[in-house]
């Protein structure tokens, strides 16, 4: 049974999309987004970080950054970063404006923030009918709009009463640790897969997966 | 049909086929088919019959995903079956029977899915199973996304559009038809069991949950569970936006429904929230009548479930929670946030959870904990007032939870947000009249949503129902209606603004305006609801009443479901019906829009309403006029047409008025303007003018924005020209009685038969015609039916008994508060009704104190005085008759029912808004009327008047413009004849009133005027030897007297000859009377007296001047009777002050000081008496009283102290710094009666002032002592003291020891061991006085302080020395010229000495 998988962190750029990319060469069905309001790059300093919109080609900012400094954003790894980045997909995805990708089976998060935005996120369309979108979205978009006075939508599959995984694993937003929180995840994604059916076994692999790693989880049930 | 068929062969395929694989593309190719059938329409139904088996069988497919397919697809199937199931009812009256059979059929899906949910399986689809159990409850309630997503989803296109503007496809109400497949009964108490399932399932019953499953077992369970329903919304904003939208813009529109509508099946559905809840509850209480059984079981089922809404609705929740805890624990976090409301329980149930998430095996904890910490947090951030209130609770949890800083940031958020919103809705507030119209107009379509979604089934179905045949329409429709009530409700707020308006409708424009804000509205409206003062929040429902309709807007509801139908049937059948049911059923759709839309309200409207119901509203002649029929026939969907259009008739023509009526319709009639034009041709040429202009109007904007400057003075004009404009009160009034009324008719039928025949012949024909005409399509039309007074007596009655009845069992606090408020506003309302007033009352006092009763007479009051004040000549004087009666009723009720002891009293009394003449009466009765009743019997307590003087107190204080009045019952009380009662009152007046400047006077006055009368009457009666006119003289003067000694100290001097004179015969001539009546009459002025004198007699004795002999004679020999009323220590007092001050300035004659050595002799031990003339006596006049000088207190005494040692300008001091001293050692405490303690201090006191008491003084003093014959007891005490405080005086007190060697002190013991001591600590200068003591002695002191021994033998050693002493002196130091050897023989011989004299002389 293939899952679809989401990766997601704040920018969709370090962590998700080093899971995304990790997952893709074993065949996953995977997507990455971010749940920031911008795709936030480092810049010189601290304070000056580079902001793009999502949706913004990686390989624009690639060039943008070279541009700029190709000394700096070479040796930060942000060019070898972004370069990697748009082999796997063209632009950074926002998470929440993601309803045309359809729904996803597992859903992992790097970050508390980033797991507590999936939930809530998720919350909000899985009790609305979005999924009406098909023939009445218009009207859909206003029922939507007015009763929870977001703008975005989840045009979700039609598919009702589906329930999501939502998986936090904790990962620092650099190089090194998204690599290994990307092979993380990758483990863990297999485990998932393997099982026939990840409600009934979910709690064993999450504690098999702490107590061989020493890493901590958390995890989260939501529905389409 | 072929999909259909295809469908079938495709499940049947998937149910056969082996292979998984297959099995699962077939199925999801089937349930793709289910979808397009449902999409094709709902004919294709019929045949899905014939699927449920197969779906059935596919839920115990071993293989799990299979199963969870066909729950999913199942589940869309159940919405839909029983979606279309309801329209057919509705529409057709019945139910075809194939539907019946489908139904049946997937009411066996669903026990499948239960018993899948309920047994042990695989989780996955367990989970599923859950949620459709989930959904199955929630289907059956109100406003539900999931049933909304479950229902929409299976209904074909118009239906949905349909839906997706009421929001509420399917809700139990719908079921109304009593139809035996589709039972609504049947259905809610399967949902009951339902609940109940799910109940044993979770098997963790908590004790609460016991007493509910009590109730589950009646028929409000279901209730219970639809009510749970409506919270389920997806985040707490969202609830909060709807719950406060509802509660001020539909909650009347609700109640509305309520009090016309006997089904009331469909109320339940209303029953959202716990404000509205509240209304509600007030009004269905009120109004429905018991007597129609049905109705009454309603009726009391949803008294039951109101009355248990805290536990009860929450309970479902919690159970479903638990249950997810158990099965889907990790999406506990989102239901939990999904139903706010039932935050209460939830919490609790989650915080019960968070303790035993260790014990969850197999699961994992830490998911489990951050889902709880979710859902905490969630609660957070909230700002509804129930969540707020537990924040602590919340935060503790999450510190246990070590998510502390996420709470913090949390609430930082949220209290960041709500000071925005207040900050940004004062701005919006101030914006509304110059920018608000353009920001509304642009940001229009956002507010309409939030009202739709709020108002939600109200408002959207209207537009899209008069539309119904043109279904290609809804959607511009929808969009051109938002616009128009937009337009209508801003240009509304704009004119508000600027009109003199009442909180209440300022609070309904603001609210209004941050409607229009939209999404930034929302939360600011949140937030301003969440604060809004109980009162103006009753206000604004009373507010709104204004706009409920004057007859019933049921077919709003329940002729929303027949879409396409309305549209022919009302026109006929109104007209049938005409002339009076016509105009409520017709009107229907009136009330929603006008109650959403003028809850943004607009002046003119308000000022209709008020000239309309100036007017006996039974009366209306619209109700009969036929032009109204045709108005509201022709314009059923433009609510704010209607309305106005309906006032026209009224308005005598007045053009003004109307022309601004018809602008905010304008907008919503356009579209609807189409179809009804079409279908009612009766139309009057007076409506069609003005819709026909709007709808000009609305094509150009600008002109609608530029309206508002217009209607300005427009709604001015009308509002002057109204001359009968009557103040909200009236309103209220009005339409209660209307809808009091109204809904009486509705429900009672029995009521009906009690009407006036004329009026019951029309309201039967009404009742009887729309059935024939509208036949099933449209539901009862509720007649009109007028009350006459006595229904309308019971009717209201009936109301503030309902309210005060749930009022007792609704513990918490925050709804009371409205309550309250709503209570004050329906007594006002009610007449001066005797039994409404005494059931208050019982109520009030049965727990005034715990129940807030206080709080609730002061709402009633103060809403009662508010009206008093504000109102109209007429309502006013009735709600001031109506406040008298109730507050004096509870006045005596709490003086019966409570202990003298209780401050209720008292505190009501002070804090009611005003006290009419009776409670003065009251209050004198109280304190001082007869003690004796008509038997001579002694009725009146003491402690009652105690609690009738103290509420006096309290009211002169706290009520300063009734003030005279209760000082006047102090007063009366006294001069009671009473003694206790005179005591206390004049304990009250003397000691505590008296000290308030404001009445000190009036008291003066008062005293003095009694006096007067005592000194008056025995002048006449007794005739003393005195004549008439010496009285007279005699009175003026001790008024002069008392002015004197108040306040008046100007007075001259030779008035004061007089006045001493009066007050001393006046005392004489009081003397005379009777004394217990004498003093009845003057002791108040007495006790006056004392307290004035003691304020006041420094300075009226300053302007006599010392030499005043009168004063020194009255003093020296006080009047007799003086003492009757004046203690001694009150004259002690009176005359150490007079004292002080006379000597003050200046030397004390001659004749004062012997007057106060008279006085002191003969009437006066005290010597503090003598103080100020000390400085004038002579040594031999100070010494025989200074033993008593030294008696005094130690401060007292020092004060003497300087009056002695300052002595005075000719004679110089009286004693001298060192006489005193010796006097001080010279006192004997065995012969003088003193204290040794008192000596020692006078001691210190004088060792205090270095500067007097020098050293040379000291040594002066100690000279002379230690001549003396006897020394001092003291004595060697103060030669330490000295040689501490002056160390130089070391040689000199070596001479006094030096002397009391010779004066062989060792033989008085007391001084020998104070001289060793001495000697011991002045060493070595003390060596020469030691070595003067005779050798025993000597070799006594040794041993007693023998660290003296050593440097005293080497002293002794010096050869100069030790020629000089005896061989004796030295054999004792052991300085005896022996030979060295001998040394030790010596010590020995010393030792054996120093034992021997330490046997001697120290057998301590």
């Amino acid at each position: 049974m293939k899952l679809r998988y989401a990766m997601v962190c704040s920018s969709n750029q370090n962590r998700s999309m080093e899971a995304h990319s990790l997952l893709k060469r074993h065949g996953f069905d995977v997507s990455s987004y971010g749940t920031g309001a911008h795709v936030k790059l480092p810049g010189p300093s601290l304070r000056e970080p580079n902001v793009y919109d999502f949706g913004t080609p990686y390989k624009q900012m690639f060039d943008d950054l070279r541009r700029k400094d190709p000394e700096l954003y070479k040796r930060n790894g942000i060019l070898p970063m972004l370069k990697r980045n748009s082999g796997v997909k063209l632009a950074p995805q926002r998470w929440q404006d993601n309803a045309a990708d359809g729904s996803f089976n597992v859903v992992f998060t790097f970050e508390e923030k980033v797991f507590d935005m999936v939930l809530e996120d998720n919350n909000e369309f899985c009790s609305y009918p979005v999924h009406m979108l098909g023939n009445y979205s218009l009207l859909a978009i206003d029922e939507k709009s007015l009763l929870i006075g977001i703008s975005y939508l989840h045009n979700r599959d039609h598919v009702l009463l589906k329930s999501v995984l939502v998986i936090n694993l904790e990962v620092k937003d650099n190089h090194e640790e998204a690599a290994v929180g990307g092979q993380l995840t990758l483990e863990l994604c297999q485990k998932i897969e393997a099982v026939e059916s990840w409600e009934d076994s979910i709690d064993d692999i999450i504690t098999a997966f702490e107590t061989k790693h020493r890493r901590k989880l958390v995890y989260s049930i939501s529905f389409y | 049909m072929a999909s259909v068929d295809q469908a079938l062969s495709l499940l049947s395929a998937a149910n056969n086929h082996g292979d998984l694989a297959v099995k699962l593309s077939s199925l999801k190719q089937a349930k793709d088919i289910l979808w397009t059938i449902e999409e094709i329409g709902l004919k294709a139904m019929e045949n899905c019959t014939v699927l449920i088996p197969v779906l059935l069988a596919l839920l115990r497919d071993n293989d799990s995903i299979v199963a969870r397919e066909s729950i999913v697809s199942g589940t869309h199937l159940f919405c839909g079956v029983l979606e279309e199931m309801t329209l057919q009812c509705h529409r057709r009256g019945k139910v075809e029977r194939w539907l019946e059979e489908l139904w049946i059929r997937m009411l066996k899906f669903k026990d499948a899915v239960f018993a899948i949910a309920l047994e042990p399986g695989p989780v996955r689809t367990k989970l599923l199973a859950l949620k459709f159990l989930e959904t199955y409850i929630l289907l059956f309630t109100t406003e539900t996304n999931d049933s909304d997503r479950l229902v929409a989803e299976a209904v074909p296109s118009d239906l949905a559009l349909f839906t997706i503007g009421n929001r509420r496809l399917f809700n139990i109400s719908w079921v109304a038809g009593g139809h035996p497949v589709l039972d609504p009964v049947a259905l809610m108490s399967d949902a009951n069991k339902t609940v109940g399932i799910l109940l044993d399932f979770c098997g963790r019953l908590h004790a609460d949950q016991l007493s509910y499953e009590e109730l589950l077992g009646l028929d409000i369970a279901a209730l219970v569970v639809q009510t749970m329903g409506v919270t389920g919304l997806d985040n707490l904003l969202n609830m909060f936006i709807q719950m406060t939208i509802y509660c001020l813009l539909s909650s009347f529109l609700e109640i509305a429904v309520l009090v016309v509508h006997d089904d009331l099946v469909y109320i339940h559905d209303e029953w959202y929230i716990e404000a509205p809840i509240m209304l509600k509850d007030i009004y269905v209480r009120s109004l429905i009548p018991l007597e129609k059984d049905i109705v009454s079981a309603n009726v009391e089922g949803m008294l039951l479930l109101n009355d248990s809404c805290k536990v009860g609705e929450e309970y479902p929740v919690r159970v479903i929670i638990v249950n997810f805890m158990i099965e889907d624990w990790a999406s506990l976090a989102s239901v939990a946030r999904k139903r706010p409301l039932h935050y209460g329980t939830i919490l609790s149930a989650l915080l019960d959870f968070d303790q035993k998430v260790e014990t969850v095996k197999g699961r994992h904890a830490a998911s489990i904990l951050y889902s709880l910490r979710t859902a905490f947090l969630g609660f957070l951030r909230s700002t509804y007032p129930t969540i707020l209130e537990s924040r602590d609770r919340l935060i503790r949890a999450l510190r246990a939870m070590s998510a502390g800083d996420a709470a913090d940031q949390a609430i930082r958020q949220v209290d960041k947000m709500m000071k925005n919103n207040e900050r940004t809705s004062r701005e919006d507030d101030q914006s509304t009249s110059q920018s608000v119209l353009g920001d509304q107009l642009r940001k229009r379509p956002v507010p309409m949503d939030n009202e739709e979604q709020t108002n939600g089934h109200e408002m959207a179905p209207k537009r899209i129902r008069y539309g119904p045949n043109t279904s290609t329409m809804p959607l511009q429709i929808n969009d051109s209606d938002k616009d128009s009530a937009l337009v209508n409700g801003a240009s509304a707020n704009v004119h508000l603004s600027d009109s003199d308006l009442t909180p209440a409708e300022q609070m309904i424009a603001m609210i209004g305006a941050l409607l229009a804000e939209g999404e930034r509205g929302a939360e600011s409206l949140e937030l301003l609801i969440s604060n809004i003062h109980p009162d103006l929040l009753a206000d604004i429902v009373i507010t709104n009443m204004k706009h409920l309709p004057k007859s019933s807007p049921p077919l709003t509801r329940l002729g929303s479901l027949p879409v396409t139908q309305q549209n022919c049937s009302p026109s006929t059948s109104a007209q049938v019906v005409a002339p009076s049911a016509p105009v409520s059923s017709t009107q229907g759709p009136f009330p929603v829009v006008s109650a959403s839309n003028l809850s943004l309200s607009d002046t003119t409207t308000v000022n209709n309403f008020a000239v309309d119901s100036k007017r006996d509203p039974r009366r209306d002649p619209r109700r009969l006029d036929p032009r109204r029929t045709a108005t509201s026939i022709g314009v059923p969907s433009v609510a704010i047409v209607d309305d106005h259009g309906g006032m026209q008739p009224e308005m005598d023509g007045s053009v003004s008025f109307s022309k601004p009526s018809p602008l905010p319709v304008v907008t919503s009639v356009e579209n609807p303007l189409e179809p009804f034009m079409s279908n009612s041709k009766c139309e009057d040429k007076s409506l069609e003018g003005p819709l026909v202009s709007e709808t000009d109007q609305i094509s150009v904007k600008e002109e609608i924005i530029s309206r508002p400057e217009e209607i300005v003075p427009m709604s001015e004009a009308n509002a002057s020209s109204d001359h009968a404009f009557s103040p909200p009160h009236a309103l209220d009034e009005g339409s209660i009685v209307l809808k009091v009324s109204d809904f009486e008719v509705a429900s009672g039928a029995d009521t009906l038969s009690a009407m006036e025949p004329e009026q019951l012949s029309p309201d039967v024909s009404n009742t009887s015609l729309p059935e024939e005409i509208c036949q099933v399509d449209l539901p009862q039309l509720p007649p009109y039916v007028e009350l006459n007074e006595e229904q309308q007596k019971t009717v209201r009655q009936l109301a503030v008994e309902r309210i005060i009845e749930s009022y007792k069992r609704i513990s918490g606090t925050e709804y009371s508060l409205t309550r309250m408020a709503l209570l004050a506003r329906l007594v006002a309302q009610i007449d001066a009704d005797d039994d409404v007033v005494v059931m208050l009352q019982k109520h009030v006092l049965m727990d005034y104190r715990q129940h807030k009763g206080h709080e609730l007479v002061l709402h009633i009051l103060y809403h009662l005085h508010s009206l008093t004040i504000l109102d109209s000549a007429e309502s006013a004087s009735y709600a001031a008759v109506v406040y008298e009666k109730f507050l004096l009723v509870v006045a005596r009720s709490l003086l019966d029912a409570f202990p003298a002891s209780d401050k209720s009293f008292s505190k009501l009394l002070s804090e009611v808004p005003f006290l009419p003449e009776s409670a003065f009466r009251l209050l004198d009765d109280l304190c001082h009327c007869d003690v004796f009743d008509s038997h001579g019997k002694e009725v009146r307590d003491g402690e009652r008047v105690t609690q009738g003087l103290g509420a006096v107190w309290g009211l002169i204080l706290g009520r300063p413009n009734d003030r005279q009045a209760f000082l006047e019952i102090a007063l009366k009380c006294a001069v009671h004849s009473q003694d206790d009662i005179r005591a206390k009152a004049i304990r009250l007046v003397a000691n505590k009133l008296y000290q308030l400047n404001y009445i000190s006077q009036n008291i003066e006055q008062f005293a003095t005027n009694m006096l007067l009368s005592a000194v008056e009457q025995p002048a006449s009666d007794i005739e003393p030897s005195q004549s008439g006119s010496t009285d007279q003289r005699e009175g003026e003067v001790g008024s002069q007297e008392v002015s004197v000694s108040g306040s008046q100290i100007s007075e001259t001097g030779n008035c004061e000859n007089d006045s001493m004179k009066g007050s001393q015969s006046l005392v004489q001539s009081v003397l005379t009377m009777p004394l217990p009546e004498a003093q009845r009459h003057i002791s108040l002025f007495f006790a006056l007296c004392t307290k004035a004198v003691h304020r006041h007699i420094p300075i009226l004795i300053r302007a006599l001047g010392s030499s005043y002999s009168e004063l020194l004679r009255i003093i020296s020999d006080p009047p007799e009777g003086y003492f009757l009323f004046m203690t001694y220590a009150d004259f002690g007092f009176v005359s150490g002050k007079v004292l002080q001050i006379l000597t003050q300035e200046s030397t004390p004659s001659v004749n004062l000081i012997s007057t106060v050595k008279h006085l002191y002799e003969t009437k006066l031990k005290d010597a503090t008496i003598l103080i100020p003339i000390l400085s004038s006596l002579s040594k031999n006049e100070v010494l025989p009283i200074f033993p008593r000088l030294v008696g005094l207190p130690i401060e007292k005494f020092q004060m003497a102290l300087a009056h002695i040692l300052q002595g005075s300008a000719h004679t110089g001091p009286a004693l001298t710094p060192a006489e005193v001293l010796v006097a001080i050692h010279d006192i004997s405490p065995e012969k003088d009666g003193l204290p040794l303690k008192k000596i020692t201090d006078a001691c210190s006191a004088c060792f205090e002032q270095r500067t007097v008491f020098t050293q040379q003084v000291l040594a002066k003093a100690l000279n002379q002592m230690v001549d003396q014959t006897s020394l001092p007891l003291l004595f060697m005490r103060t030669v330490i003291q000295a040689i501490d405080a002056f160390p130089s005086l070391v040689d000199f007190v070596m001479e006094i020891l030096s002397k009391l060697v010779s004066r062989q002190v060792w033989k008085m013991p007391k001084l020998w061991v104070g001289f060793l001591k001495c000697v011991s600590q002045t060493r070595p200068h003390s060596f020469r006085v030691l070595l003067q003591l005779p050798p025993p002695q000597l070799d006594s002191a040794l041993n007693k302080h023998a660290n003296l021994r050593g440097p005293l033998a080497t002293y002794a050693s010096q050869p100069s020395t030790k020629t000089s002493l005896p061989r004796s002196t030295l054999a004792v130091l052991g300085l005896v010229n022996e030979p060295h050897m001998q040394q030790p023989c010596i010590s020995s011989l010393h030792s054996s000495g120093m034992d021997s004299s330490a046997h001697g002389a120290n057998p301590a």
